[in-house]
């Protein structure tokens, strides 16, 4: 709870900076108050709360999740100094994203749907004004747009189907719907598995898992950049905390009718999101297409439902949020330096050593290249499908792995060819550089101690 | 008596659903819309929750439809030039939406062992018992709303402001 009310402190602070005139302290203050959160979180932990009348359970899982979320948004923050500071929009978004990571918090932690349906909401609202935020850039108007106007059919579905499963159960809280669904799981109510589709239905969007998937691209690469890299870590990270929470507390006793449906689903995204990312020349569209491959390894974790899985989807969460920030700590530069074809990465190592190093272990890991964090994490979710007796998804996704190893390489052969005509000059500042190190140093240890985060929940 | 008022209501709320899709005007549409909202205000009215009615007209029929209608008067939308789809994305919703269609009415029909619970309380609509659920058993919710209303303030502001010497 205290880490709600700090992290929203934030946003409160930001727009008081507004009034107040104290702007300038906003950046310092909103790190510093991400670094409390961060100790609330630690604080949090082992506890296992039930706040308000079981509105929001802050077990280890959720401790955890949120943990990653905020860390994720302070290395956010760092690496966004220049475009935060002097902004003359600062302040609004500081404001919305603090609330998006509450909103995110909410995900995680939730313990009653209707907890759920706000958390969503909120993250999405904040998600739709990001993404149109640059107002003078069509491709921006239309990203918001786009991503508003089929978000929110999504947030409609998911809406029905928590009415539905409501309807069905008679509770919108987590433990008496399972409660429910254990001691009637052989005679449930057709209308229990319509709200359980429909959730399904409205998740699978937010995370972008096809055949969910459509907006996802062109509101990944419309989106200014720094928005691009929130929305593909926290709001990914918290749209699967929030699916793995309901699905394993909830529905797990109905789960082998639904576990088909995510496996085609998770399936799909591997195949779609690893084939369309081959074909891409640009690197924020290639990391859209990727993301839509990486929702459907989580989806597995999902699919795969065992006592493992909350350790492999929070491994594979964090390795995944934790690579990705480095890699659009690149992308946000080539975005200011107007270019973002891989092709224009030509001569980028001879330039900037320490970076190039940086990306190229970041893309192993992301590829799933041992022994770096991102491999555990796909050992981890690969060998829980297997274990459940998924065969054929661990073989499409070992499959699409291999692909997926064959368009993060391109970016890092593309670093270290010699400059070509369009190589563009890219500089890191030092805030960027030293979210740099931070990434390379986590993503190396979490690779050789995983049980650093595993042994958490 | 009450029960076919409910059915007239339904047929009415089916009806202008409908024609919010079928109307070739906007405006029209957004006038059947309003006519939707007012059914559905009496099916709450039905159901003894006389608190929800009132707010459904009030926000819906009232403040957001007004809202369409202003929009799409102000962008002058009210012509018959909208775009044709084409036909696999015709074919794909149509498939799509008829499964869901299938799924949806498949599952109301099977819709038995839902046990109504003999102790219902008719007084579980008004705003008494309403206000007391909502501040005691739903406080974290209706705070958290507030955050969600606030991120939607900032946003709708942020988007609708000048920019001055806005480097963006």
């Amino acid at each position: 709870m205290n880490i709600l009310i700090a992290i929203t402190a934030v946003g409160v602070l930001a727009m008081l900076s507004e009034i107040l005139n104290f702007r300038r302290f906003l950046y310092p203050i909103s790190l510093f108050v991400m670094l409390v959160a961060l100790a609330l979180t630690g604080m949090e932990w082992s506890h296992g709360v039930r706040y308000f009348n079981d509105m929001l359970y802050m077990d280890n899982y959720a401790v955890v999740f949120t943990g990653i979320m905020v860390v994720t948004t302070l290395l956010w923050f760092m690496m966004n100094e220049n475009f935060l500071n002097g902004n003359p929009r600062q302040a609004d978004f500081t404001a919305i994203i603090s609330f998006a990571l509450g909103g995110a918090m909410v995900m995680a932690g939730f313990s009653d749907l209707i907890m759920l349906f706000l958390g969503v909401e909120i993250l999405s609202i904040s998600m739709y004004v990001l993404a149109a935020s640059n107002k003078s850039e069509p491709r921006s108007n239309e990203a918001g747009f786009k991503y508003f106007l089929m978000g929110a059919f999504a947030s409609g579905f998911l809406l029905f189907g928590i009415a539905l499963v409501y309807g069905a159960t008679g509770s919108f809280n987590l433990r008496e719907i399972s409660e429910f669904v254990s001691e009637n799981n052989t005679d449930m109510s057709a209308i229990f598995y319509g709200g359980v589709l429909m959730i399904a239905a409205g998740l699978a969007f937010k995370v972008a898992a096809a055949p969910f998937h459509f907006w996802a691209p062109d509101v990944y690469e419309g989106s200014p950049t720094p928005f691009t890299a929130f929305m593909s870590t926290v709001v990914k990270t918290a749209a699967f905390a929030a699916f793995l929470r309901l699905f394993s507390t909830c529905f797990s006793e109905v789960s082998t009718w639904w576990s088909p449906v995510l496996a085609i689903m998770s399936a799909l995204s591997m195949l779609v999101g690893s084939i369309m990312a081959l074909r891409q020349t640009s690197l924020k569209r290639l990391l859209a297409w990727s993301g839509v491959a990486n929702a459907g390894y989580m989806l597995m974790a999902v699919v795969s439902l065992n006592e493992y899985s909350d350790t492999a989807l929070v491994l594979y969460a964090a390795a995944y949020s934790i690579a990705s920030i480095g890699i659009f700590t690149l992308v946000s530069n080539m975005t200011n330096a107007g270019n973002e074809e891989i092709s224009s990465l030509h001569g980028f190592s001879k330039v900037n050593r320490f970076p190039a190093l940086v990306i190229t272990v970041l893309m192993f890991s992301i590829a799933g290249i041992p022994p770096l964090a991102g491999f555990f994490g796909k050992y981890a979710i690969f060998a829980g499908a297997l274990k459940d007796g998924f065969v054929w998804l661990a073989v499409v996704a070992v499959l699409s792995s291999a692909i997926s190893v064959f368009y993060y390489l391109k970016v890092v052969v593309a670093m270290f060819q010699p400059a070509g005509r369009e190589a563009v000059q890219l500089e890191f500042n030092p805030g960027q550089s030293l979210v740099l190190g931070l990434v390379l140093v986590l993503v190396v240890v979490l690779g050789l101690v995983p049980a650093l985060i595993t042994t958490l929940i | 008596m009450s029960q076919y008022l409910f059915y007239i209501l339904s047929l009415l709320t089916a009806f202008s659903a409908m024609m919010v899709v079928f109307s070739r005007k906007p405006v029209y549409s957004v006038l059947y819309m309003i006519f939707c909202f007012f059914t559905i205000a009496g099916h709450y009215i039905l159901l003894n929750a006389q608190f929800l009615a009132a707010v459904h007209v009030i926000v819906y029929s009232g403040a957001i439809m007004v809202l369409f209608l202003y929009v799409i008067m102000m962008l002058n939308l009210n012509k018959e030039s909208e775009p044709h789809k084409s036909n696999i994305a015709k074919t794909a919703a149509v498939v799509s939406g008829g499964l869901l269609l299938m799924v949806l009415v498949s599952v109301f029909k099977s819709a038995d062992g839902l046990a109504i619970n003999p102790a219902f309380d008719s007084q579980i609509g008004m705003v008494e018992v309403l206000g007391m659920v909502l501040y005691e058993k739903y406080l974290l919710p209706f705070e958290v709303s507030a955050l969600l209303f606030l991120t939607a303030m900032i946003g709708a502001t942020m988007l609708g402001k000048k920019e001055g010497g806005a480097q963006s």
